[in-house]
Parts: structure tokens; C-alpha cells; sequence
């Protein structure tokens, strides 16, 4: 077989195993509500891989190119903000700044949280 | 056919524009040159000057939407490679995500009760780290602005994925483990779609990260909200 036939043919299996997953994930969803059905979805991946039942080498090239482009699918939803109009005008500033400032309080106290906890020598 | 081209069009300016700026930026090596921010303001931009409502651009857009669930599976692939070593730490993990979410609620929270005296907003504020769909439903139960919430979520995963690594290494944070799930836990899917360019360490630990917050804000929200709430009244 040829290699763009091979190719073809692994994005082909990986796009059917990430929609199967995404099945389960909503399947999982409509029994047990909680976490969204993408959610569910990937630990449905992460479990089949981890137990064999997809095969990881055919999946590599397939997740490279998806996580190139993936960003590009958030872009509809960020625009969503232009219908907060009226809120944004209201109390957009102190909004994004308390989101702001507060995001990075989170990142810096897990970030730190972790790295110390790394770098502090094992019991 | 008119909404066949239409749907088209929308799509392939969204597509084009991002990968312009990307492009652009692996040229300049410019990290700001966000793609994904520079797109949304790019559209932002256009829907405004033409008199565009966003119903319309959503509804044009709508295949880029559907294709955000399976790209969010996708990220079970590196977590499965980090499977092993993610579970031998998953104390730290544990501890410091929940400490980081018992935190950042609670300051989100007064912060905001106390610029604004509005309830609603400060429950929509103390919920954006984590991903929309679970969000959106504690706001609902604890009567915040589901708008607001949306609308707040974005901007934490934006501030994440465009300055989480700079910041974290500002403060000598260069463990990948620590920046995964600082990233993970502060700008939810949006930030994880950036580590995945970075690598798959990375995005194993802001997946397992992007997980594990969204459940432990639910169950833990309700109850430091409603003490807030009482305490500050």
C-alpha cells in the first residue's frame, strides 16, 4: 500500500475513534449527567488507548494535526461576547480586570504549589 | 444554496484569518500575535462595521462549533501517554488543585461583592476557571448571570493562553507539571489547546487538570458561595 493510502486510512480510523469516544462520552452524558459529553469523551479515549482497545501508533499523526489547528473552533464562541453588549458597557472594565487578576492569582498559586512541592526532596 | 455559500463563506474568513496570524506569528516569533484573539477581534470587527448580528456569524459558523467536541476527546491522547506518571503524583495533584479552586472561588467572589454589590455577577466571576458547560449550570443553581458567566470564561482561558507561560516563568515556574496544571486549572479547554502546541506533557497535566477542577468546583462552589454570601451580608 502507499504511504498517502496508509495515512489516509490511519486519519480515517482516527476520526471514527475520537467520534465513537465522543458517542460514549454523550451516551455517559445522557445516563449520568455531570460532566459535559466531550469530557467524557476523552477519559473514554484515555481509558481505550490505556487498555489496548484503540491502537495509539495509528492516532499520533491524526492529534498533531488537530491540536495545529484545534484553536480555530473556540473563534465562534469568543465572538460571542459582542451579544453582552450592554453588560460589557456596564461593568465590562471591572470584569476582565477582576478575571484578569484573578486568573493569574490561580496560575501562580498552583503553578508555585507544585513546583515546590517538586522540589522539595522525597520522604 | 444561499445558506450553503453563506455557511461557506463564514467559515473559510474565520479559517483564512487564523491562518494568516499564525503564520504571521511564527514569522515574528510574537507570542501576543495570538491567532485565536486576533481572529475573534477580527470578527468582531467585521460583524460591527457590516451591521452583522452574531446569531447570523454563529449560524455561518456553526461546523467549526461541532468540531470543538471531538478536538476536546483528542486531548485523552496525551493524557493517556502521561497516564503512568500522573498517577503517582496524584496527590499533589489533588491538593493543589482543590486549594487552588477553594482560593480562587473565594477571592473572585469578595473581590467582586465588593467592587460591585452584585450578587449575580459575583457568583458568574467566582465560576469562569472552569469549563462553560459545568459552569453554566452551578451559576444557574446559585442564581448568578449566565451571560456574564460565558462571557467571563472566555477571558480567563484567553488571559491563560496567551500569558500563562510568561507569567509562570517570571516566577521561576518551569517545571512542565506546574505549568500544565496551573494552565488546565485557571483557562480550562482554551488554555489546554494551547499547551497542546507546546507539548504533550503539557497538555496531559492541563487535561488532567481541566478535569479535575471542573468536578471539584461543582461540588465544592455551592457550599463556599452560600458562607460568602451569609458572612458578607
Amino acid at each position: 500500500m502507499k504511504v498517502e493510502q496508509l495515512n489516509s486510512l490511519k486519519a480515517l480510523y482516527s476520526f471514527s475513534a475520537l467520534l465513537i469516544c465522543l458517542a460514549i462520552g454523550y451516551l455517559v452524558h445522557y445516563i449520568v449527567g455531570g460532566l459535559p459529553p466531550a469530557l467524557y469523551g476523552l477519559v473514554v479515549l484515555t481509558l481505550s488507548l490505556k487498555h489496548r482497545l484503540i491502537r495509539a501508533d495509528f492516532l499520533e499523526q491524526t492529534i498533531q494535526w488537530i491540536f495545529r489547528h484545534m484553536g480555530v473552533c473556540f473563534v465562534p464562541a469568543g465572538v460571542g461576547i459582542i451579544e453582552h453588549y450592554e453588560l460589557v458597557a456596564r461593568y465590562g472594565v471591572t470584569m476582565v480586570l477582576i478575571t484578569f487578576v484573578t486568573t493569574m492569582i490561580l496560575l501562580t498559586l498552583v503553578g508555585l504549589w507544585v513546583n515546590i512541592s517538586e522540589k522539595r526532596p522525597a520522604p | 444554496m444561499s445558506y450553503l455559500l453563506f455557511a461557506f463563506i463564514g467559515v473559510l474568513l474565520t479559517i483564512t484569518t487564523y491562518q494568516v496570524v499564525a503564520k504571521l506569528q511564527a514569522k515574528l516569533c510574537a507570542i501576543w500575535l495570538n491567532p485565536m484573539l486576533f481572529t475573534i477581534l477580527m470578527a468582531i470587527l467585521v460583524l460591527t462595521l457590516f451591521g452583522i448580528d452574531y446569531q447570523t456569524y454563529y449560524q455561518s459558523t456553526i461546523s467549526l462549533n461541532y468540531l470543538l467536541e471531538p478536538a476536546i476527546v483528542a486531548l485523552g491522547y496525551p493524557l493517556y501517554q502521561h497516564l503512568d506518571a500522573i498517577k503517582k503524583q496524584w496527590k499533589v495533584i489533588a491538593v493543589s488543585l482543590t486549594v487552588g479552586a477553594i482560593v480562587a472561588i473565594s477571592i473572585s467572589f469578595l473581590l467582586t461583592i465588593s467592587l460591585t454589590d452584585n450578587y449575580a455577577i459575583s457568583v458568574s466571576l467566582a465560576l469562569k476557571s472552569i469549563t462553560t458547560p459545568i459552569a453554566l449550570a452551578v451559576t444557574e443553581q446559585l442564581d448568578g448571570n449566565q451571560a456574564i458567566t460565558a462571557f467571563a470564561i472566555i477571558i480567563a482561558g484567553l488571559t491563560g493562553a496567551i500569558m500563562g507561560i510568561k507569567w509562570l516563568s517570571l516566577f521561576k515556574i518551569d517545571s512542565i507539571r506546574a505549568q500544565g496544571l496551573a494552565i488546565g486549572a485557571a483557562s480550562h479547554a482554551l488554555g489546554t489547546a494551547t499547551m497542546s502546541q507546546i507539548s504533550y506533557e503539557h497538555t496531559a497535566y492541563s487535561s488532567i487538570a481541566l478535569i479535575y477542577s471542573a468536578i471539584i468546583t461543582a461540588i465544592i462552589a455551592p457550599g463556599i458561595i452560600e458562607l460568602l454570601a451569609y458572612l458578607s451580608i
